[in-house]
């Protein structure tokens, strides 16, 4: 032991005592039973020798040191463990690996399983559609109503509208210091009431076409249409006549009002009439009906 | 010989049976091998030093393996269980590794 050259200075103190702790458990590695009893076994054989005398026996007088059935059953016992461990491991492992694999497998058959639902909803709905068009159109009463539906998704706003009309542009006065140099919500109401009163269709405000729930509003510090903050100039598309808008148009109170703010306050105000306009659809958000509900016909 | 014969006989029970581990049991298995290795290599290294005892062998196995399992248990209960697994492999590591190199100094006489 490389204890021994210590003892000297330290003989009746523990190992452990003066050892540090590394140094310590290497050199104790082996269990000192071992010793202990080899110890005893070769005194006790000692001992016996001397009470027979010194005669015949072995001189060494070695213990037996060959391992026996003991031996045998705590080797079978380790080997047991080793190989449950290793198996149990081994398994686990196994399970980890094929659940992880088996919920990508399952996420990826139902992302298939939703591409090709929705794929059949989009089918479903354009067959309907076809198939409505096609039942309206068997008899007058039909084409009637089919052309009536068209004028009301028009009126509503459900649908994009192509046609003739006028654009306004407005924006704030050059230099606007105060709000009657500016483009009120209020300003913006009054034009959209002019131009419904002198004949228009539909009207759509920066690409935010007007529907009944619409709502022209300040919000914060800009002015939203349909939940949608526009930013300055604000083109006003309308739909309709554009050989009478104009004229209507400054026959109306509001459209007066509009008149006199360009030339009082400086408002920015530039009405062209177009032949051909796009006005889009209103998000669907705005066309949801809450409340009401189709009377019966008598 | 008769230990290898006996490690022998025991894998392949083990292989044979492949005995299902009880869940609380799981996490203590791997401490109790290291364990286990470690009194084995004592064994051997005790054999090598001609004074190797079935009696001391036994006894130093079982209470290896159940004292390395009662520390992890005991820590997992004091929810230290992950640090004293830690500090039970590297004393049992020290000592397997410092085992082997006097087994090595018998067989190889270097």
């Amino acid at each position: 032991m490389s204890a021994d050259t210590d003892r000297s200075t330290s003989e009746d103190l523990p190992p452990q005592v003066h050892m540090p702790l590394l140094d310590y458990v290497t050199a104790t590695s082996l269990d000192a039973d071992y010793a202990h009893v080899a110890e005893r076994t070769a005194a006790e054989a000692r001992r016996a020798e001397a009470e027979q005398g010194s005669q015949a026996g072995d001189p060494t007088s070695r213990p037996a040191v060959r391992p026996g059935v003991a031996a045998l059953v705590v080797m079978g016992v380790f080997g047991v463990l080793v190989t449950t461990a290793a198996v149990q491991t081994a398994r686990n492992a196994e399970d980890t690996s094929n659940g992880r694999e088996s919920l990508v497998t399952q996420i990826k058959a139902r992302s298939t399983q939703l591409d090709a639902r929705r794929a059949r909803i989009a089918n479903l709905r354009a067959e309907n559609e076809s198939l409505q068009n096609l039942y309206l159109e068997t008899t007058s009463q039909g084409r009637a109503l089919s052309s009536r539906l068209e004028r009301l998704r028009v009126m509503s706003g459900a649908t994009p509208v192509t046609g003739p009309g006028v654009q306004v542009v407005v924006d704030d006065a050059p230099g606007a210091v105060s709000d009657q140099q500016r483009v009120l919500d209020e300003d913006l109401q009054k034009l959209v009431n002019a131009l419904w009163a002198s004949g228009a269709e539909a009207i759509s405000i920066n690409g935010q076409r007007l529907t009944n729930l619409s709502a022209i509003r300040f919000a914060g510090s800009a002015i939203t249409v349909n939940f949608v903050s526009l930013d300055r100039p604000y083109t006003v598309l309308a739909v309709g006549n554009p050989d009478t808008m104009p004229a209507r148009f400054v026959d109306t109170e509001h459209g007066r009002d509009w008149l006199d703010l360009h030339e009082v306050a400086h408002l920015e105000f530039d009405m062209t009439t177009e032949q051909s306009m796009r006005l889009p659809a209103a998000p669907a958000r705005r066309l949801s009906l809450r409340h009401v509900t189709q009377e019966e016909k008598p | 010989m008769i230990a290898g014969l006996g490690l022998l006989v025991g894998i392949v029970v083990g292989l044979l049976l492949q005995p299902q581990v009880p869940l609380w049991l799981e996490p203590y298995l791997p401490i109790a091998v290291v364990a286990a290795l470690d009194a084995v290599f004592g064994a051997l290294r005790a054999f090598l030093d001609g004074i190797f005892d079935d009696k001391v062998f036994v006894i130093s196995f079982v209470s290896n393996v159940l004292i390395a399992a009662l520390i992890v248990y005991l820590g997992d209960k004091l929810g230290v269980g992950g640090q004293l697994s830690t500090g039970v492999i590297v004393v049992l590591g020290i000592r397997i590794f410092s085992n082997v190199a006097a087994i090595r100094r018998h067989i190889f006489h270097a």
